[in-house]
């Protein structure tokens, strides 16, 4: 080995132990010198004394003796650490502040990013899902994107499409699956037999579904989702085999799925597309219908094939459609097919949300920062003889830095660490929160590479806020050493600095305060909204008869009038109703297409459009929703009496002013004719923040509808109903599953919640932000108030009343936060907007929010200076000027 | 002694003069300055303070090697011991050394004009 190298090794390797030499062999060299003067004649002492001059400065030389072995940043860097954890042990306040800071910061963006990394970043875990692409179709000139696919569209597909090698369908219908105990009503996923191949998914247990599986007269089988069996079942293994009631047919259950995410719904099993009825209809009518838009399409892409490629094929036989059936694909529609990423889709909702989210603690993370920066600038002052003194026993401008900047990174490893403890103990709340915009969270985890990331913050910080007090270290040593650690030349620049660092402080904190106030004040303005109809003390239940006991409308509408009857009879019971649709519960809006007798339209598509419900003859009383002309339903209006219906006040105005009660209406060409016997108050029946459009409602007995969902509002607490509900309902049939069984208060506060919680996370970060900004504020100031005890005695001696000097510290708080509030308000106006789709009735712009936050700031700095202020007025003139 | 007499070693002369020293055998650090004080007749006068940093940098660059040992005193010292490479460098260097000094003598004894 080269000896240079074999030198260097050693000194690695045993860098203290020659550091230890190096001492011994100095203290010899001053014992041999001090003997040498002590021969010749000196006394002890003076001999020692000379013997320590004729060496020089002894540090300096130790150090040049270090650097000749050339791993010395190692050892300086040891050394440093063990110095910084010294120094910052002997200043406990700072560094557990500062600690404490740092962690919040790092931990809410370590929170933040393992959200991110887990829902956005980490690959779909389908072995396939680099190829996998959605084939959609969409119409958005009639405002209806990804509107789905028929059967006949996907076997057109199939056919033309030469880029793939699979094409698979998804659509969920909701059966009512029959086994021990209660019977269960589960989502069930419809798909291709070889869906499961396509998307790359192996069965944790038992098989996939197989080719044969589809054939004519095959037995039905089940695959079930993982969570499903974990909740239902147990995770017990002995589920493989097990039969279960269906469709009034045993199916047999062959296989599990892994915990993966699902798209387009998170259901609870699966079956094959020759298991389910409404499929096979749709595929016996394949030859003379191209509707109705059923399912959902993925596609995998052959191995090479371009994204580019696959999706000109999809548009090319999408415009082959328009082209060959123009009375299907009306020009109106705007019809057109597209393909789109499946990890995009599963995460379109939550990615803009976490986005801004980690925007938010990643400025949380800055005022942190600052702040720190703050404290060490503070601290600096009262270092400068420290620092001065090892100035002058030999240390360097850069190894001062050096050591300066491994303090501020021990501090922030500590604080990542901190940070870590708190993401983790966070990030299952957070999951929850997420959980409502996408179902892709199974795979948030704080892993290995989340903590690579908050190593990288954690480093990271520490650089950011090391560097001000290490740029501070410039030191004038002889004036430091002199002056009694009262403060440098350079006092009046770090002032600059500590004052500019709060002002950019109270800059991001009004960025935030005001984000979270626009939200605030939004989520006041949507819970303030009047629903149309009166929610307390009403119970809801999803009750739909298995369609294979109650196959057509005519046998739905007997059950329902029969549970009506025994609901009504129930005590505590005011009125019952059934509809298919509970306001606010998450139902789209449908779009049915309607003329008023006595009109002509241009084309079809110039029709207005119309949601149509169903709803009993106590609907309207059940729900407290005014009638304001005609007349509600009654039990005349049944099957085989005149059409009716009564209308919303949205659709009252397609009439212009004048009475619709009693004019016609058609759905279907002019074929037949409905009466409007009535009109009732509108209801935001699809979001609290949604304008009401025009609503039809039908009664029970008229409607072709499956209605399903029961009301009972009730004389006193609503969820006495549940079980009135279940008992009535399973005195009829006790294979009907009853389900989400929610009071109407429940679905508006499940409705309010996504907001209320975006609005309290928000405000937790901005809140956070404003603590961080106000302790700042107060640590400058007093800092400030101390080191100007001399200028307050001398100007109390002078006559100024105690007022006037409260008066001017508060006055230097305030011009701070007046600074960056000025600053932080164009942020703010920058940051509203991208929150603008989160905003409901209020502009990014609210002058409210503004004006809230900005009076709370004056408010808070102005008692963050007080404490300080009142100090500088207890100076004792006397004391004051003696001290100088 | 004025501080005339006592010339500060430029870099480079140092490890020579040190180089030589050990030549004549093993030496810790203060022994080394000592003989060179003695050698030059209290002429050349070690600066302690970069006799060290010399003496480690001539460890590193393999020319001499150190090991503990018992000093005249009986203490324990660090000696300095001469390698066969250290060897070749003195010589190496004497020659340079002679060379340059030869140069600036004859610079130096020229007639002016």
């Amino acid at each position: 080995m080269h000896p240079r190298f074999t030198h260097r090794f050693k000194a690695l390797r045993d860098g203290f132990a020659m550091d230890r030499e190096l001492d011994a062999e100095v203290r010899f060299h001053i014992e041999m010198e001090t003997e040498k003067y002590v021969r010749q004649g000196m006394d002890p002492a003076a001999a020692r004394t000379k013997a320590l001059r004729n060496f020089g400065p002894m540090e300096k030389h130790k150090e040049e003796v270090r650097e000749t072995r050339g791993v010395s940043w190692l050892e300086h860097l040891t050394q440093d650490l063990k110095y910084g954890v010294r120094t910052l042990i002997k200043s406990p306040g700072f560094a557990l502040l500062a600690i404490v800071t740092l962690g919040l910061g790092i931990g809410a963006n370590t929170a933040i990013f393992s959200v991110i990394n887990g829902v956005l970043l980490k690959p779909l875990p389908y072995d396939n899902g680099d190829r996998l692409v959605l084939i959609q179709q969409t119409a958005p000139l009639i405002n209806r994107p990804n509107f789905g696919v028929s059967i006949n569209e996907l076997y057109d597909y199939r056919a033309q499409l030469a880029s793939f090698e699979g094409i698979v369908e998804f659509h969920q219908m909701n059966f009512d699956l029959l086994r021990r105990g209660e019977p269960d009503r589960v989502a069930t996923g419809v798909v291709s037999p070889n869906f499961f191949d396509a998307l790359g998914i192996k069965p944790i247990l038992g098989r996939a579904f197989v080719d044969t599986d589809d054939d004519e007269g095959a037995p039905a089988v089940l695959i079930l989702t993982h969570a499903y069996w974990q909740t239902k079942f147990g995770g017990d293994r002995g589920i493989i085999g097990q039969v279960f009631q269906m469709n009034d047919r045993p199916h047999t259950v062959v296989g599990v799925l892994p915990p993966v995410p699902q798209y387009p719904n998170e259901v609870d099993l699966y079956m094959p597309t020759s298991a389910c009825p409404f499929r096979a209809a749709a595929e016996r009518q394949v030859a003379q219908n191209r509707r109705p838009f059923l399912v959902q399409v993925f596609g995998l892409l052959k191995r090479g094939a371009s994204p580019a490629t696959a999706a000109a094929e999809v548009a090319t036989v999408a415009a082959h459609f328009k082209r060959d059936y123009p009375d299907v694909y009306r020009p109106a529609l705007g019809f057109h097919a597209q393909t789109a990423n499946v990890l995009e889709q599963l995460t379109a909702r939550a990615r803009e949300l976490l986005l801004i989210l980690l925007g938010t603690t990643g400025l949380v993370l800055l005022i942190a920062c600052a702040n720190v920066a703050n404290l060490a600038l503070a601290r600096m002052l009262r270092r400068d003889r420290e620092l001065a003194m090892r100035s002058a026993l030999g240390a360097g401008r850069g190894r001062l830095v050096r050591q300066l900047l491994t303090e501020s990174l021990v501090l922030a490893v500590a604080g990542g660490a901190f940070g870590l403890l708190f993401a983790w103990s966070t990030v299952d709340m957070l999951t929850k929160f997420v959980e409502r915009f996408t179902s892709r969270t199974g795979e948030i985890d704080i892993d290995p590479g989340v903590l690579v990331f908050t190593l990288l913050v954690s480093v990271v910080t520490g650089v950011l806020f090391g560097t001000f007090p290490a740029l501070a270290s410039r030191i004038d040593v002889a004036n430091a050493l002199k002056s009694g650690g009262k403060g440098t030349s350079n006092t009046a620049g770090r002032h600059r600095l500590q004052s500019a660092l709060i002002i950019a402080q109270v800059a991001v904190s009004v960025v935030l305060l005001v984000g979270a106030g626009l939200l605030l004040v939004s989520l006041y303005r949507l819970q303030s909204v009047d629903p149309g109809f009166k929610p307390e003390r009403v119970m809801s239940a999803e009750v739909f008869g298995n369609f294979t006991k109650y196959p057509d409308a005519l046998a739905t509408r007997t059950l329902y009038l029969r549970l009506l009857e025994r609901l009504e009879r129930a005590s505590g019971v005011i009125s019952a109703a059934v509809t298919n649709a509970v306001p606010l519960s998450g139902l789209q809006p449908g779009q049915a297409r309607f003329q008023i007798r006595g009109r002509t339209y241009d084309t079809p598509d110039a029709r207005p459009t119309v949601d149509v419900r169903v709803a009993s003859t106590k609907y309207f009383e059940t729900l407290g929703i005014p009638l304001l002309r005609g007349r509600s339903f009654t039990e005349l209006d049944h099957e085989n009496a005149k059409n009716v219906g009564i209308i919303n006040e949205a659709m009252a105005r397609h009439w212009d002013g004048v009475d619709p009660v009693g004019s016609e209406v058609s759905f279907d060409d002019g074929e037949t004719w409905g009466t409007i016997v009535g009109v009732v108050g509108d209801v935001k029946a699809f979001g609290l923040d949604r304008e009401p459009i025009a609503q039809l409602y039908r009664p029970l007995r008229q409607g072709g509808h499956i209605a399903g969902r029961a009301l009972v509002r009730m004389t006193g607490d609503p969820s006495a109903a549940t079980t009135i509900i279940r008992d009535a309902v399973h005195s009829i049939d006790p294979d009907i599953p009853i389900e989400n069984v929610r009071t109407l208060d429940e679905i508006r506060d499940r409705y309010l919640a996504t907001p209320r919680l975006t609005a309290l996370l928000l405000s937790v970060f901005a809140g956070l932000a404003l603590l961080v900004t106000i302790t700042g504020i107060t640590g400058v100031i007093a800092q400030s108030v101390s080191q100007r005890t001399q200028e307050f005695g001398l100007r109390m001696a002078l006559g100024a009343t105690q007022k006037s000097v409260l008066g001017m510290v508060v006055g230097q708080g305030l011009w701070l936060v007046g600074s960056g509030l000025l600053l932080g308000m164009a942020g703010a106006a920058a940051f509203a907007r991208v929150l603008k789709s989160y905003l409901y009735g209020t502009t990014p712009t609210d002058p409210m929010a503004f004006a809230i936050v900005s009076i709370a700031f004056v408010t808070a700095g102005a008692l963050a200076c007080l404490g300080p202020a009142w100090r500088a007025t207890t100076v004792d003139p006397m004391t004051a000027l003696r001290a100088e | 002694m004025s501080s005339r007499s006592r010339l500060d070693l430029l870099q480079g002369t140092l490890d020579l003069l040190i180089l030589k020293t050990l030549a004549l055998g093993a030496m810790h650090g203060w022994g080394i300055a000592q003989r060179i004080q003695q050698m030059s007749e209290d002429v050349l006068r070690v600066n302690q303070g970069s006799l060290y940093p010399a003496l480690h940098r001539l460890e590193a660059a393999g020319w001499i090697v150190a090991e503990w040992g018992a000093s005249e005193n009986n203490r324990q010292a660090k000696f300095y011991r001469l390698t066969k490479t250290g060897q070749r460098q003195l010589r190496e260097e004497t020659e340079l050394w002679e060379q340059m000094a030869g140069a600036v003598a004859r610079v130096l004894k020229a007639e002016t004009i």
